[in-house]
């Protein structure tokens, strides 16, 4: 549910970074976190356990300065991507403008990344809001690993991306694709600010 | 004496929650989304702060109501954290725009007591003053998108 201040011209949306367990949610976040200046970011905020696994959840607000005299901030989120914390999940998820689901480009992890999607679908669906119509976007990471390890980007696309929505090959632990995933996924979200049909969701 | 100015995105919860704030003399108080969007501030410098303290009251909030479904069936309805010097209280407010999440940070200068006689009167007065929900106009005008990517590309650098 994007926030709208008519009165201070703010718009404030929410993005959830989802996916499987150790996919590289968490790592998309820092690398965000690292590039972007102080006075646009607040502090990364990371409910994880003592091994750094993500509990609840990671949450880094960012200032993306004004858009049609607008003042936009996203606020980030990861989920925990193990399968035991799907109730976790489905209240983070809770009022998410966009979603970036991460997945794992190695092979044997294809599975994981499978159940990870419906699981998303699953969540979306009992909080009421269509799948379908939620923006997403898909990022393959770890293209970085050695090619008999992975997938190429294009199986994976045909392996999950059956509703066609933007996908990056990426490699989030030394940047590439994030910065391409987050633009993709920020202008999905606010292109439904500027449809008269989406207008005061 | 309470501290800080009141901010809200909603002008409809700013006379309940100010006098709410004057009342029970807190030092920061949140009104926000239970999806962990802030709808109202007092006490906050930063806007990226008042972001994280939402998120985080958001996620208490849902945790707490998870646990208490577990336990008998029925989410809390308010939480209370004691602190040294400072205290916290979080409650779900019902209003006919759907339900908003209330925080409030208080210190010697108020009690528990107090906050919760005068939060059973900001919801009732919150329920009241809330309008119906109404379609807004479009927001941004199409053609948005190379501002968009021009701010982004400054954010990280690439401009």
């Amino acid at each position: 549910m994007t926030i709208v201040n008519y009165a201070t011209r703010e718009i404030t949306c929410k993005i959830v970074y989802y996916g499987p367990g150790r996919s590289g949610k968490t790592t998309n976040l820092h690398y965000v976190y690292e590039q972007v200046p102080d006075g646009r970011k607040g502090r990364m905020v990371s409910l994880a356990t003592q091994t750094d696994r993500t509990l609840f959840f990671d949450f880094l607000p960012l200032d993306l300065g004004s858009i049609s005299g607008f003042t936009t901030r996203f606020q980030l989120y990861t989920v925990p991507g193990q399968v035991y914390y799907k109730t976790t999940r489905r209240l983070v998820l809770q009022g998410a403008d966009g979603v970036v689901f991460v997945a794992d480009s190695q092979a044997r992890q294809l599975d994981e990344n499978v159940e990870s999607l419906q699981d998303l679908h699953a969540n979306l669906a009992e909080h009421g809001v269509d799948p379908r119509t939620v923006p997403l976007v898909l990022q393959y990471n770890k293209q970085d690993l050695p090619r008999e390890m992975i997938l190429p980007a294009q199986e994976l696309d045909d392996a999950l991306n059956f509703r066609g929505v933007p996908y990056f090959a990426a490699d989030a632990l030394h940047g590439r694709g994030v910065f391409e995933t987050l633009r993709a996924i920020s202008e999905l979200v606010l292109r439904r600010l500027s449809s008269p049909a989406m207008a005061g969701r | 004496m309470s501290g800080g100015s009141l901010a809200a995105v909603e002008r409809w919860v700013e006379q309940p929650l100010r006098r709410f704030v004057e009342d029970a003399r807190l030092r920061r108080t949140l009104l926000l989304h239970p999806s962990g969007q802030v709808v109202a501030q007092q006490g906050f410098a930063r806007s990226v702060d008042v972001m994280s303290a939402c998120a985080l009251a958001a996620g208490i909030r849902a945790s707490a109501g998870e646990l208490g479904r577990m336990l008998d069936g029925r989410p809390f309805g308010e939480l209370f954290h004691a602190g040294d010097g400072r205290q916290l209280y979080l409650a779900d407010v019902a209003t006919p725009r759907g339900p908003y999440v209330l925080l409030a940070v208080f210190d010697a200068e108020s009690s528990l007591g107090l906050v919760r006689l005068y939060f059973a009167e900001l919801a009732e007065h919150l329920a009241a003053a809330a309008p119906a929900p109404v379609a807004e106009p479009q927001v941004l005008p199409s053609g948005f998108e190379q501002e968009l990517n021009r701010n982004l590309a400054v954010l990280f650098g690439r401009a």
